[in-house]
């Protein structure tokens, strides 16, 4: 895996390097006999990206991401937005096939919905670029986090916040997105993970809050009613725990309650830290997977041929994020996004 | 006396028995702050199912009043975020809600479109040409100096949050507009029988039009509670079950789907029940998917023991009542 | 009848003058009334199926709209990936349709949707079964939820909203536990199944396989719906619950069964997900049921029931899918496809709603289509005027039979025992009694009015029945029918198979019977507005007994009316009410289909011919003409702005309350006329029958049959005798 890693960082930076090379040359103006046939590769090529849906941090990060170096490249950057519904999405990923684009950048609903079209895709020539959430079929590229890590991650942080002695109590809760979900699903087995072995934490709830704030905010609060002394609370995203986080400070207990979330590291997120909301904020750094996109899609359309037989996974380096690291450049902005 | 068993008052025992079940096994339910945290919890639920009901109770049906309410309320923040002045996003985002229950209205009263239709397509309408036309994101946070407006969701008084504080005066408003207006008693009548109103020179279709103009308003305010009580509004909840948990509400507690029957003592009986539920469970760590079971399996049976003992006669049965 | 003003003298010499030469003008009227075929227009929209044509446009706007935005929409590939999806999204719309038509609405659906991809995937992919186990097994799972809301609506009769929403949530969470348990095996899981693969991936010939399903499911469930009981059954209670029930319709047993085949079709759908995307995803058919119920209403089922058809949800399904797709594909924010679904929905339900309510009103303002019909100037009637049509006072002092018995004896006639009968506008064929004809008795109940009638050989009385065909009448009175129906002129819009308005008939020798159709545009109890068209909607047909085949002889006729068998017994002279005219008709012999003018210019109306003791034919004339009604009948656009802006009772209607009898031979030549000017005792008569030295006449409105002793006539002599030879 390591070296897959490394393997797919060094080939994207070799072309950074490439591009700078050429841009060099050309300072010198002499005709650089690769430079054409280089920038060719890019003309006429489709990339289409399905997400789950725009208007949130993460897709929109995403796709000005990629947008933007299609522009600056030359190629033609499509995007299917399903709106959240995952029958939508199947068809147009359906579609995407009998259209044959060069690449698609999936952002899957779940392991299992794109599974098998995945597989068609790819036996159809298309490269697949998954984001942010793995399919049950492995392709070319994976670009995102690594959501059982990520939940040990939070878990090993409330662990720690939460260890007998000094907490006011070990109880902590849980507040998971949809049930079903599969971020959801994998956070509460890296959370699982750790909590196995820490028998002397309790978790007084563990309840789903459908990525809805609202409902986060109506659990959290019935959870500190029953338990004032509750501890800390593991939050899967920071969209939702922003309900999580007002039921606590309702509560007074604001700083008294450790609340660990994660998210795509916005501005809202560290604005949250900032006043408190938030005890700490797991960051999947959107710029950065915004980038490890853009050079896998460079290395593809480069040479097809090549890249063909990859099984390169990219996954997202996390970032814990407390009130204490907030400063300027810590969270991003759509426009810090090219900067 | 024989007390006839309605719908009313199955679910009213329901929540009793429920009420005092919980209060003995569990041993923190009982605390004044747990109370408070209960209806804390459905007050927005409540204060939906009492727009719901002037609808309802006026033979109407309006899906689109959770639309109406995340998309209102979430360009009113977007329009605050980009230094619009509060007071004239709120009065834009209020003019919209108006404007869309003009619009809903007219098609249910003028074009005679069924209200299930109409507001089903307008629902649709309003949630697409709000993320198309006016927001950008899913999610749009609360503007940093929303001021007074935070104690919508936030405040107090005596100790009471606020939410149940308006929640208790929106009940109150719909209900000396339902049972000692004009307009109120024109909308029982129209829903009991909308031939027999029009023939009697009731101003049936102006009313009508004002039932969803009401529930509009009344969207507005529950959206304004939910932003203000998690700093942000989630357009996300248009495609949730949110809707299905506002109707629950309201013929819970025996408010007829055909029109002219029951109250705000009505939605406010199935309101209870939910919140009783819901807290219970939630205290219970049962899974929410668990919790929905329980939650439908209840309303299914308030809704089988009324249809037995007050059966259903296809002689009186009106057509299309569904 | 109502007639606004009396003519002028001025009036009266302008229209014969028009009338005398036909002016150009006039030639171009005719034309323009004669090529464009108006009547189309008022056919078409009596017919259910224009009901798709808001629908139908609907589809094809936006197929264009899409087709012109897209560049590749029309390709193989595009094509073929999208009617993967359309065959299941079709079924789950058909289901929503069955349920919409019997008056309730499914709101599970989409739970429905997923419980069945559920169990077809972990049947598969966990289990290993054969494909057709899990077929079975989604089919029975998804069928008993059907079968729970079945119970629940039908027979608990709970409200379908509230149960179907219930049922949605219940199946919804336990599709979500039944996930988090299974999901991960049934990811790991690959069928090896060719039927499966078959199933989610193979096409017959280029037709993907789900959409063969569909295919074979939308027309299937078309001849179910509309041509088999239990279809009839479910539209009957969608239409009216309460008149079902009361007509003895099990509604409780329809209204679930409706809710099992919605089971039944989600679960198929659902198995067809299955097998395509393998697929069990927490979001699978979230929302479908509104998009299903959204493409159901689209394709102009309406809900509350009774309307409805798998053709309606097919387009509703496409409409949908096209829109859904297309938006997406288009890359358009997010939202921009909710937007445009919703508007579309709105545009399309209030085309709906304005189109069912408008509808008839539209229909009642250009049903009436006239035509050019033109008149020679009618023959002088005057007293002393010396035409044989003069006026006279002859019938005034007929006798009355049954003054308060019958009403509405359009025809009258007597058997061999000198009974008389006629029908009666209740349906009953009503037996005076000889010899004083002050008893009676109902003989026959029919059901519909009796008009013409004759005897056969056998003497079973033949009755034309008016709004029900030809029927017999045995001498036992027992009712029989001959038939109901004619051969179908191919490309006629309106059916004109069905007889509307059988009028009269003769039988020749040979046992067939020939019988006039009045009009085909019309029926019965709205005749007189046939004049206002004047187009020829009536025609003669033939009943062959001994094949029992019905076949048309004579089309576009103007009012078929009269028929009555010449001597030769190998023509007939049949009468032609608005054309003013006696014609004939060889159906045998030299002259073979041959028609000759007997009678070319009446001044009146012509109605039921018989014959005469001496050999000659009597003719009622059941109104005269008036020269407004002449000159307006030269005017269609007068008589069609006429039927669009006046209310019907204002419309000029030719005269039908005094008439008269007339007597011709086979020459053309008149022998006698009969009137009652004063209009005292029989003013109108739309038939007379001759029967010892004395002829009966009938009126159609009348509430009494008249007697008037024909002086010199042979006081043997009997019809039935006469024509088919006296018997022992």
């Amino acid at each position: 895996m390591r070296s897959r890693v490394w393997f797919g960082r060094v080939l994207p930076a070799l072309f950074g390097i490439t591009l700078l090379a050429f841009g060099v040359a050309r300072a010198d103006g002499i005709d650089d006999p690769l430079r054409a046939p280089t920038l060719n590769a890019f003309k006429g090529k489709t990339v289409a990206f399905l997400p789950l849906s725009m208007g949130f941090d993460l897709t929109e990060g995403w796709g000005a991401m990629m947008k933007h170096q299609a522009d600056e490249l030359g190629y033609k950057f499509e995007i299917r937005d399903p709106n959240w519904n995952t029958d939508a999405g199947a068809q147009a990923l359906t579609q995407l096939i009998s259209e044959k684009p060069d690449i698609i950048v999936v952002h899957n609903p779940d392991v299992q919905s794109y599974a098998r079209l995945l597989k068609k895709a790819e036996a159809a020539g298309i490269a697949i670029i998954q984001v942010n959430m793995k399919s049950a079929t492995p392709t070319q590229y994976y670009v995102g986090a690594d959501w059982i890590g990520l939940g040990e991650r939070a878990a090993n942080e409330v662990v720690k916040a939460c260890a007998p002695g000094k907490g006011p109590s070990t109880k902590i809760a849980i507040v998971q997105g949809a049930l079903t979900a599969a971020a959801s699903i994998y956070q509460i087995k890296g959370v699982d993970n750790v909590l196995s072995k820490h028998p002397e934490i309790k978790v007084v709830s563990n309840q789903a809050a459908d990525w809805d704030a609202s409902k986060a905010r109506a659990v959290t609060q019935t959870v500190l009613q029953q338990n004032p002394d509750l501890c800390g609370i593991i939050g899967f995203w920071d969209g939702q725990d922003t309900g999580t986080g007002a039921a606590i400070r309702e509560a007074g207990k604001t700083g008294k309650v450790f609340l660990i979330t994660s998210g795509g590291g916005a501005k809202s997120a560290c604005e949250n830290l900032e006043n408190g909301t938030f005890s700490a904020d797991t960051s999947y750094d959107v710029p950065g997977q915004g980038r490890d996109i853009n050079s896998a899609i460079r290395a593809i359309l480069e040479d097809k041929a090549a890249t063909k037989d990859l099984r390169v996974v990219l996954y997202t380096p996390l970032r814990v994020l407390t009130k204490a690291d907030v400063k300027p450049g810590a969270c991003w902005t759509p426009q810090s996004l090219f900067e | 006396m024989k007390i006839a068993l309605t719908q009313e008052r199955i679910v009213f025992a329901l929540a009793v028995l429920l009420f005092a079940g919980f209060a003995i096994v569990l041993p923190n339910f009982l605390t004044a702050g747990n109370v408070l945290t209960l209806i804390r919890g459905v007050s927005v639920l409540g204060i939906l199912g009492l727009g719901m009901a002037v609808v309802v109770i006026g033979r109407g049906i309006d899906l689109s009043i959770v639309a109406n309410m995340a998309i209102s309320v979430a360009w009113t923040l977007d329009m605050a975020d980009r230094g619009v002045p509060l007071g004239v996003a709120l009065s834009l985002g209020f003019g919209f809600v108006v404007l869309m229950g003009l619009i809903t209205g007219f098609l249910v009263a003028y074009v005679e479109i069924p209200p299930l239709f109409a507001t089903l397509a307008m629902g649709a309408f309003i949630y697409g040409f709000g993320r198309a036309a006016l927001l950008s994101q899913d999610v749009i946070q609360m503007p940093a100096h929303a001021g007074i407006l935070n104690l919508a969701g936030t405040g107090h008084v005596l100790g009471v949050p606020m939410p149940i504080i308006l929640l208790a005066v929106a009940s109150l408003l719909a209900f000396l507009f339902l049972r000692y207006t004009r307009p109120g008693r024109t909308i029982y009548g129209f829903g009991d029988n909308l031939q027999a109103a029009r023939i009697t020179g009731l101003s049936v279709r102006p009313m009508q039009v004002a039932q969803y103009v009401i529930s509009g308003i009344v969207a507005f305010a529950a959206g304004i509670i939910t932003a203000t009580a998690v700093e942000s509004m989630n357009t996300r909840i248009v495609n949730g079950t949110l809707i299905y948990d506002v109707i629950l509400v309201v013929v819970l507690g025996g408010v007829g789907l055909s029109g002219g029957k029951g109250g705000v003592r009505n939605v406010l009986v199935g309101t209870l029940l939910i919140g009783v539920l819901l807290n219970g469970m939630t205290i219970m760590d049962v899974q929410y998917t668990v919790q929905n079971v329980v939650k439908s399996l209840i309303l299914l049976v308030a809704i089988v023991v009324d249809s037995l003992v007050n059966p259903r006669d296809e002689q009186t049965a009106q057509q299309g009542d569904i | 009848m109502v007639e606004t003003s009396a003519p002028t003298g001025a009036d009266d010499a302008a229209a014969e003058a028009a009338a005398a030469r036909p002016r150009f003008s006039d030639t171009l009227v005719r034309l323009r009334y004669t090529l464009i075929p108006d009547h189309v227009v008022g056919e078409i929209l009596t017919k259910r199926w224009v009901d798709n044509a808001a629908p139908a446009l609907f589809l094809v706007l936006v197929i264009a709209t899409f087709g012109t935005l897209l560049p590749d929409f029309f390709s193989i590939g595009s094509l073929t990936s999208s009617l993967r999806q359309l065959g299941e999204f079709g079924c789950v719309v058909l289901a929503m349709m069955i349920v919409l038509v019997a008056g309730g609405i499914d709101l599970s659906v989409g739970s429905v949707f997923a419980l069945g991809n559920f169990t077809a995937l972990l049947l598969m992919n966990v289990l290993n079964t054969p494909a057709w186990v899990a077929l079975v097994a989604v089919l029975a799972v998804c069928g008993l939820v059907g079968l729970v809301n079945g119970v629940l609506i039908g027979f608990l009769r709970l409200r379908a909203f509230l149960t179907t929403l219930v049922t949605l949530i219940i199946v919804r969470a336990l599709v979500d536990m039944l996930l988090l348990r299974y999901a991960t095996a049934i990811t790991a899981g690959s069928p090896d199944s060719s039927v499966w693969d078959f199933v989610g991936d193979g096409s017959i010939g280029p037709v993907p396989f789900s959409i063969v399903v569909l295919l074979v499911l939308v027309i299937g469930g078309h001849v179910l719906l509309s041509r088999s009981r239990p279809g009839w059954r479910v539209m009957a209670v969608g239409g009216s619950r309460r008149s079902a029930h009361n007509a003895g319709i099990s509604v409780r047993r329809t209204v679930c069964g409706t809710y099992v085949i919605s089971g039944l079709l989600v679960g198929l759908s659902g198995f067809m997900y299955a097998a395509r995307l393998s697929s069990a995803g927490a979001e699978t058919g979230v929302g479908l049921e509104l998009q299903a119920l959204t493409a159901a209403i689209l394709g102009g089922n309406s809900l509350g029931g009774g309307r409805g058809s798998t053709g309606k949800a097919l387009m509703g399904a496409i409409t949908v899918l096209v829109i859904t797709n297309g938006v997406v594909r288009l890359g358009m924010q997010s939202g921009a496809g909710s937007m445009i679904l919703g508007i579309i929905l709105i545009l399309a339900i209030t085309v709906d709603v304005r189109w069912l309510k408008n509808r008839y009103k539209v229909l009642n303002k250009v049903y009436v289509s006239p035509a050019y019909n033109r008149l020679p100037p009618a023959p002088e009637t005057a007293a002393g005027s010396g035409s044989p049509y003069a006026v006279n006072d002859k019938l005034r002092d007929v006798e009355i039979i049954g003054l308060g018995v019958v009403e509405g004896p359009e025809d009258v006639i007597f058997d061999r025992r000198d009974d008389l009968y006629c029908g009666t506008r209740h349906g009953d064929l009503v037996r005076f009694l000889a010899p004083d004809y002050t008893r009676h008795e109902v003989f026959a109940h029919i059901g519909g009015h009796p008009l013409g009638m004759q005897f056969d050989r056998d003497e079973n009385l033949v009755v034309c029945v008016g709004g029900m065909g030809l029927y017999k009448v045995a001498p036992d009175g027992e009712v029989s029918k001959m038939t109901d129906e004619t051969n179908r002129t191919p490309f006629k819009i309106n059916d004109d198979a069905r007889l509307r308005l059988t009028d009269d008939c003769d039988i020749a020798p040979d046992g067939r019977v020939f019988f006039s159709e009045g009009t085909m545009r019309y029926e019965m109890h709205s005749w007189p507005v046939d004049a206002l068209e004047s187009r020829g909607n009536g025609r003669f047909c033939v009943y062959d007994p001994r094949t029992n085949t019905t076949r048309t002889i004579i089309r576009d006729v103007l009012f078929a009316n009269g028929v009555c068998l010449a001597s030769d017994k190998q023509s007939f002279m049949y009468a032609e009410t608005w054309g003013c005219r006696v014609r004939r008709y060889h159906f045998d012999g030299p002259k073979k289909g041959r028609i000759e003018d007997v009678l070319p210019n009446l001044p009146g109306y012509a109605d039921n011919i018989n014959r005469a003791s001496d050999g000659n034919y009597w003719l009622a004339l059941v109104g005269m003409r008036s020269p407004p009604v002449d000159l307006a009948l030269q005017m269609p656009g007068f008589r069609r702005r006429m039927a669009r802006r006046i209310a019907p009772d204002e419309w000029l209607y030719p005269n039908i309350n005094t008439g008269c009898v007339v007597k011709f031979d086979e020459s053309g030549r008149i022998l006698d006329a009969l009137w009652d000017l004063g209009g005292k005792n029989h003013p109108m008569i739309t038939s007379m029958r001759e029967h010892k030295g004395y002829l009966y006449l009938g009126g159609i409105s009348n509430n009494r049959i008249g007697r008037y002793r024909i002086p010199g006539a042979d006081p043997t002599w009997n019809g039935y005798d006469a024509y088919w030879g006296a018997r022992a």
